[in-house]
């Protein structure tokens, strides 16, 4: 489109893009303020000096190594099962013969539109019975897989010519060879993509861990923040917002260095979907 | 002729799709028939621990979960108080998100930078947003009331005010999901052919007629997923609720799930709980099936 008035543009985009990131600009700032400036009214726009300790301070106040590594161990486990799983099964409705295929990719589709927090206590109940719960295993092995995932994966699938997997049929190929040598290549802008948006719903994954877990060692990173909102002790905002910036970095790095696949992703499934 | 043959069958297609329909069946659909007929059942927590992973225990007592869910006033409360959410929510999104779309959709400097910026907010967990924005609107030490201060307006007590604590968190989101819905507009938009202009231009039509022509009918259709995807939004709120207010104050901002949440988890209310969430369900159900409707209406 052509543009008109190009500096009045301009003047608008860089308006909204201030009021955009004031948000984490003010988390930022007040990640970094002492515990006195914090509290003064009406807060400073600048801080008057960088306390750059209270990262450490509230690391170890709030044991973040381990919190870290949870949510690390939980977050990488369960994106490279959603990834294989979702994989296999979106190959297998997509180009392969399974009796009610139809009617099964309906129903998953289907499943999709149930509100999570109708989930929650069935599931809670299925994961003490099946001896899981309190451990990290139950965010991990049962959100091994997502409809999201087997549907984004089959629809990507689906774009693949079946004269490419019949060639190397011929040639003689078996069928998990043509899975991993033949499909996976052609896939692989469709696979990354998923493992982005997996990673980041996981790892900023709340309502499961709130009811799957209890012994504080075993919390992952946006329970325990949660927690502190709730918390009796006083932790001053400064400290409070220190941990929060810490859990925010890895997916904004992440999301700034595979941006187009993120974009990618989402701007196909608005097509497609 | 199709006609189902064992020995021909190539079973590595059940390989495949194995594991994914395990997972499923176990952690996603038979929750969903638990829930079903939990809700149509009293059940006695105790009696839940002693029973086997496919035993619902409990007495059948038809639809009467359902009655004394509509019987209770906080039920009908935390309706409207969704509702609450949802017209402040809708709407701010909807209508940034599409002009948005519509100004991004060009060439610009910097555009792409621009672009990731409103995007950002989107990957930002829920818990933290809440957290940035429990500081920033917080009365004595906020940015909000700063600003206000700055132009003599004695800033209100945002989140103690019943009024005022539910647009708040409606805003919060909207700042989150702008970037998102901007991207399914701006894959709308860059699905209409550009021969669709070219042609238009041809025939000497002004840009206003371009737009109305053009333009807007698509944006029609994408507009009427967007706004079921933001009716979905709205009848999830839970994390925020959890994390800000906690459902006060004076159960003002009291969501369904924040309040199938407590019937569970606090209160150990299995069936209503249950019930709840099938009424949850029932609803994003009609308006699915409504905007379908409504879709397929405008196409045909």
């Amino acid at each position: 489109m052509k543009t008109k008035h190009p500096i009045l543009l301009q003047v608008f985009m860089w308006t909204l893009t201030v009021i955009f990131l004031m948000p984490i600009y003010w988390l930022f700032i007040s990640s970094v303020k002492s515990d006195r400036e914090i509290t003064q009214f009406p807060p400073t726009f600048w801080p008057k000096e960088f306390h750059w300790e209270n990262f450490p301070l509230i690391w170890d106040r709030l044991d973040f190594t381990q919190t870290f590594w949870n949510s690390i161990l939980v977050t990488v486990s369960a994106t490279i099962l959603i990834t294989i799983f979702a994989t296999m099964a979106g190959y297998a409705l997509s180009k392969k013969h399974i009796f009610g295929k139809n009617v099964l990719f309906m129903i998953l589709v289907g499943t999709m539109t149930v509100p999570p927090p109708a989930l929650l206590l069935p599931l809670y109940f299925i994961i003490i019975k099946l001896g899981m719960y309190d451990s990290l295993i139950s965010l991990i092995i049962p959100f091994g897989v997502t409809v999201f995932g087997v549907f984004f994966m089959k629809q990507y699938i689906d774009d693949v010519p079946d004269e490419l997997l019949e060639a190397a049929r011929i040639d003689g190929c078996g069928e998990f060879r043509i899975f991993f040598q033949v499909v996976l290549p052609v896939i692989k802008p469709a696979i990354t993509t998923l493992v982005i948006i997996e990673f980041v719903n996981n790892w900023n994954s709340f309502t499961m861990p709130l009811v799957l877990l209890q012994s504080e060692d075993k919390f992952t990173l946006p329970l325990k923040l949660a927690m502190l909102s709730s918390e009796s002790v006083a932790i001053p905002w400064s400290q409070v917002l220190a941990a929060n910036l810490l859990t925010i970095v890895p997916v904004v790095v992440l999301f700034i260095v595979l941006q187009r696949f993120f974009i990618k992703g989402i701007m196909d499934g608005a097509v497609k979907g | 002729m199709k006609r189902f043959d064992l020995r021909k069958t190539d079973w590595t297609g059940y390989a495949f799709l194995a594991p994914a329909l395990l997972i499923l069946s176990l952690f996603v659909m038979y929750p969903i028939v638990w829930a079903f007929i939990a809700s149509f059942k009293t059940i006695n927590p105790m009696e839940m621990r002693q029973t086997g992973l496919f035993n619902i225990p409990g007495e059948f007592v038809g639809l009467n979960q359902y009655i004394e869910v509509f019987k209770n006033d906080l039920f009908i409360k935390s309706l409207w108080n969704t509702a609450y959410y949802g017209i402040v929510y809708i709407p701010i999104t909807l209508v940034s998100s599409a002009l948005l779309a519509i100004f991004v959709n060009r060439q610009l400097k910097g555009i792409n930078f621009f672009r990731t910026v409103l995007f950002i907010p989107y990957i930002i967990s829920i818990v933290s947003a809440s957290l940035i924005f429990l500081f920033i609107f917080n009365s004595d030490q906020g940015l909000v009331n700063a600003l206000l201060y700055k132009f003599g307006i004695d800033g209100p007590n945002w989140f103690s005010n019943s009024l005022l604590a539910m647009p708040v968190i409606a805003i919060m989101s909207a700042w989150k999901k702008i970037g998102y819905f901007m991207l399914i507009y701006l894959a709308g938009l860059q699905n209409i052919p550009h021969s669709l202009y070219e042609s238009a231009d041809i025939d000497g039509a002004t840009p206003f007629k371009k737009f109305w022509y053009i333009t807007w009918p698509l944006l029609g259709r994408i507009t009427l997923v967007v706004s079921v995807l933001l009716m979905i939004d709205t009848l999830k709120v839970f994390q925020e609720i959890y994390v800000m207010t906690g459902g006060g104050p004076g159960d003002s901002t009291t969501t369904v799930p924040f309040l199938i949440y407590n019937e569970a988890f606090q209160f150990f209310r299995i069936g209503t709980a249950s019930a709840m969430s099938y009424i949850l369900f029932l609803i994003i159900i009609v308006i699915t099936v409504w905007q379908k409707r409504a879709v397929d209406k405008k196409l045909g």
